[in-house]
């Protein structure tokens, strides 16, 4: 049993001592990989299980199946019957939650610091095993159908720019499918596949269980080896290639929405590999170009020109710049008028991106994108009560081993040269790098005057 | 001002269903230890000499501060052809002060870690940013200054009026908010309350003058409460305050308009041809906070329809499978409040979902629940409480719900206690006495030609036949 201690890695030269997350990671011999972080603000705490499972990587006939498993981890387990995970956590004060993303699946709660046991002993019972029935299945895939429907189909904009975008800036399938699943597919879906996906990536070998909150960690560790320690690990199938080609010539894709009134353009670029300066340095363009009112896109494209009222966007928008692990896109959106054309936003986009192609950021904008990364990076680590630091020490359990790598974030920005940041803009922010996707209106709008 | 999906996606909302069968031989759950004391953060309240309140919370560890200056300005304060005056009000509002651009107000909230949102409701227009803790003084300063001397300068008016009508179209091409608008008018039909949505000619006629006109009417420090939570130097931070507000000297008293909201039923099909699923909305004009059946209306609402295991939820989502996040929720105004269950349902079962969903009220009417139900809601609200205390943003919302309802401290200090008191039968009266099924206002946005027929049984007020 390896046991690491957090070593603070301040490299702060300059400015208030960062803020340090107390962490202790560990393995069990079964592989489960365990980090616990201990913060006594409130009485509560949050368990966190991570499997190292997607959307990317679900089959090739079943799309849409990683998220549809996700739904059939709450129908029942060897000592939990339907709903009656739910109903623990909610009659013990706490709430729950589960999400499917590009590299993992979590399942978290928060309850009260008294509940850490009987947390782990419910986590560990599903880890150690479904018991579902063809009734839950049916029933799972209607309500996937209807969540499908709700954020996609029954909306304008539905998968705007979340699901669409990955799907054209792609190219290889398992990062360019549709990861909320064809409903043909999800209905497709078997008792049979669920428990083989279930048996190949829901094994203590590759999950991370975060702890967060108001707990002793001696307890804590004596619960995580009596109830996740007799889970045996299973053999997985090996990985596929989830590597993209590097993009040579810009793309081009539109798609007509008959439920939008107004047209929306977004445009990606493939992000650096992830952990590289570059990709730091990505990082830090977002906060300069992107992020907040004060962003350079913001600043061009809402205030001087008036082209929208919001430029929105990010790194992963399906999580934080931290929690995945594989090819990504930093992607910008925006909703226009129709007498906006896409080419003169585009115009307009490219004479604030390439201003920092040319030459390198001044001094003073580096340092506000290094506030702001510093802020938004605590917003992170206190989002929703402890779920957000539990989010990157999980992720980072799972696809780096080392979640102390929390506390040597605000360092590697700190590294980064205005230098950097010009050659990795002209590097990734080149046009045939990027993707370009409008959203049309139906041929004839129809203007909403009023009620 | 959010129009579209969360950052985190696909994630699994609502969850329920009855335990099928409970098999011999499982295991029970381990119960866990004794329950740690909760005391909500401990706060200072004063009032500068102009009138205007202060709340200070020191909270938590990681070094960020919240600034928010809660203003008694909002869609209320409209008159009948000024709907989102407030609102475009809030937005001129970050464009630039007396003596800072805009873009500099931006780029100095950043520079400190901050951002800074002006948001307008039904009551308040709410001025906020976060800030990194060592520039807490600087942002109530920054804040401050975006409060009192906003320039609303007359050169951004027509962008932000194209804005407007640009959310507007776009708000109203989904579906949920042409239910919220209409479920909004049903209820309130002489009230602002009612008034969700302008028209295109309405935002297109104001002038600058309408804007200063409505900030002059409504800003002051009569009408202001600013809350600061998080990591701070509360010397420094008290000064900062004094320092930026002593000199407000405009002053207006709230403008009192409580709502005498419609009652009876009413019923409205709005036509969304080719729609997958039906939006429903399903509710009534109920008690408000101050009222002593609130909390008890509270534990009904969490066990009906309000919480991931509660009734409408376990029947129409874990057991039917009709829809995928449906829930019920109390939502409340200055002095007033309505009950609504609202559910986007498979377009083919839009009837039926509707009768589930008076089976569940009649049922929790005519049958209080177990001891052992109410208990877990009980328990389940008691945490949440927690968690709704344990934020800096949190900590402010229920601060600032006390504060406008004129609840008092001890709303908060009393609540679970008050919450663990609601007995079986209570649950039953509040739902019997408050959620009428034939004074329901029923709104559906659906496909007309396919949901007609299934939803006839809804067009009157005869509950007999739903």
């Amino acid at each position: 049993m390896a046991l690491l201690f957090a070593i603070s890695v301040s490299a702060q030269q300059k400015g208030p001592a960062a803020f340090h997350v107390p962490v202790e990671y560990y393995k069990l011999p079964n592989g489960l990989r365990v980090a616990l972080s201990i913060d006594h603000t409130a009485p509560t705490v949050t368990v966190a299980v991570y499997y190292h499972i997607g959307f990317r990587i679900e089959p090739k006939d079943r799309t849409g199946f990683a998220h549809l498993f996700e739904h059939m981890m709450f129908q029942g387990s060897a000592n939990l019957g339907k709903m009656e995970f739910i109903r623990l956590v909610q009659r013990n004060g706490g709430v729950l939650n589960g999400s499917t993303r590009f590299d993992f699946t979590n399942y978290f709660e928060v309850v009260p610091s008294n509940k850490l046991e009987t947390m782990l002993w419910a986590e560990a019972d599903r880890m150690h095993g479904l018991a579902v029935t063809q009734d839950n299945l049916t029933n799972q895939q209607g309500v996937v159908s209807n969540e499908v429907k709700v954020n996609v189909l029954n909306r304008p904009y539905g998968g705007f720019p979340w699901l669409d975008m990955p799907q054209y800036a792609n190219t290889n399938w398992y990062n360019a499918h549709n990861f909320y699943g064809d409903l043909h597919d999800i209905e497709a879906a078997t008792l049979q596949d669920v428990q083989t996906f279930f048996q190949e990536y829901y094994t203590p070998d590759n999950a991370a269980l975060a702890i967060v909150g108001d707990f002793d960690p001696v307890e804590a560790k004596a619960f995580v080896l009596r109830y996740f320690g007799p889970i045996p690990p299973t053999k997985r199938p090996p990985l596929p290639d989830i590597s993209e080609p590097v993009q040579d010539q810009e793309k081009k894709a539109s798609k007509v929405d008959p439920q939008a009134q107004r047209p929306a353009l977004a445009f990606a670029y493939h992000m650096p590999k992830r952990n590289t300066p570059e990709y730091y340095a990505m990082g830090l363009l977002d906060q300069v170009l992107l992020q907040g009112d004060d962003s350079l896109l913001h600043q061009e494209l809402v205030t001087k020109r008036g082209y929208t009222a919001e430029v929105e966007g990010g790194i992963n928008l399906l999580g934080n710049m931290y929690d995945y692990d594989g090819p990504m896109l930093w992607i910008v959106d925006l909703y226009h008028d129709q007498n906006i054309t896409p080419d003169g936003i585009m115009q307009a986009a490219n004479s604030v991106i390439d201003s920092v192609r040319n030459k390198p950021l001044d001094q003073s904008t580096v340092d506000r994108a290094l506030v702001k990364l510093r802020s938004s990076l605590y917003s992170e680590i206190e989002n929703f009560f402890g779920f957000g630091r539990a989010d990157l020490l999980a992720s980072f359990a799972l696809f780096d081993d080392d979640p102390a790598r929390i506390n040597t974030l605000e360092a590697q920005f700190r590294k980064i040269t205005p230098e950097t940041i010009q050659k990795t803009a002209q590097d990734y922010l080149r046009p045939t790098n990027r993707t370009v996707l409008t959203v049309e209106t139906k041929p004839v709008a129809t203007d909403n005057k009023g009620q | 001002m959010k129009m579209f999906l969360p950052r985190s996606i696909i994630a699994i909302v609502v969850l329920t269903a009855f335990a099928i069968h409970a098999e011999v031989g499982k295991q029970t759950p381990p119960a866990g230890g004794p329950p740690k004391p909760f005391k909500v953060p401990p706060h200072q309240d004063f009032t500068l000499p102009n009138g205007m309140k202060v709340t200070l919370v020191p909270y938590g560890d990681i070094p960020k501060v919240t600034v928010n200056v809660i203003v008694r300005s909002g869609n209320l304060n409209e008159g009948e052809n000024q709907v989102w005056l407030a609102d475009i009000t809030g937005d001129l509002m970050k464009e630039g002060t007396k003596t800072r651009s805009a873009e500099e107000v931006a780029k100095e909230a950043a520079g400190m870690g901050g951002a800074i949102t002006v948001s307008v409701g039904p009551d308040q227009t709410q001025i906020e940013s976060d800030a990194l803790s060592e520039f807490g003084p600087q942002m109530v300063a920054l804040l401050a200054d975006v409060t009192e001397n906003p320039l609303l300068p007359e050169s951004e008016l027509p962008r932000l009026k194209k804005d407007a009508v640009r959310k507007m179209t776009i708000d109203l091409s989904q579906p949920r908010n042409v239910a919220r608008q209409h479920f909004a008018k049903l209820l309130y039909p002489d009230h602002p309350y009612g008034r969700l949505y302008p028209t295109e000619a309405m935002l297109n006629s104001y002038t600058i003058q309408d804007v200063r006109d409505f900030y002059a009417t409504n800003f002051g420090a009569l009408r202001t409460h600013l809350y600061v939570a998080g990591r701070f130097d509360p010397t420094a931070l008290r000064k900062a305050v004094d320092d930026a507000f002593h000199n407000w000297s405009r002053n207006v008293e709230p403008k009192i308009d409580v709502p005498k909201p419609k009652s009876g039923h009413a019923f409205e099909l709005t036509d969304k041809p080719g729609a997958v699923q039906s939006t429903v909305f399903v509710g009534l004009p109920v008690l408000d906070p101050s009222n002593p059946d609130y909390i008890p209306f509270l534990v009904m609402n969490a066990l009906l329809g309000g919480s991931f295991s509660s009734r409408i939820t376990s029947n129409i989502r874990e057991n039917k499978g009709y829809t995928y996040s449906p829930s019920s929720t109390v939502s409340t105004r200055y002095h007033d409040a309505y009950w609504v269950e609202s559910a986007d349902v498979t377009t083919n079962v839009t009837g039926p979902s509707l009768k589930e969903i008076f089976y569940e009220i009649n049922r929790l009417e005519n049958e209080p629940p177990t001891a052992a139900e109410l208990k877990g809601i009980q328990e389940y609200m008691s945490g949440i409480f927690v968690l709704q205390n344990s934020s800096r943003t949190g900590i402010i919302n229920q601060l600032n719900f006390v504060e406008l309802h004129g609840l008092g401290d001890q709303y908060l200090q009393t609540y679970v206690q008050k919450v663990n008191a609601v007995t079986a039968e209570q649950v039953s009266a509040v739902a019997k006495k408050y959620l009428i099924p034939g004074q329901m206002k029923i709104v559906v946005v659906g496909d007309k030609e396919k949901i007609a027929a299934q939803v006839k049984p809804y067009e009157t007020g005869d509950a007999g036949s739903y």
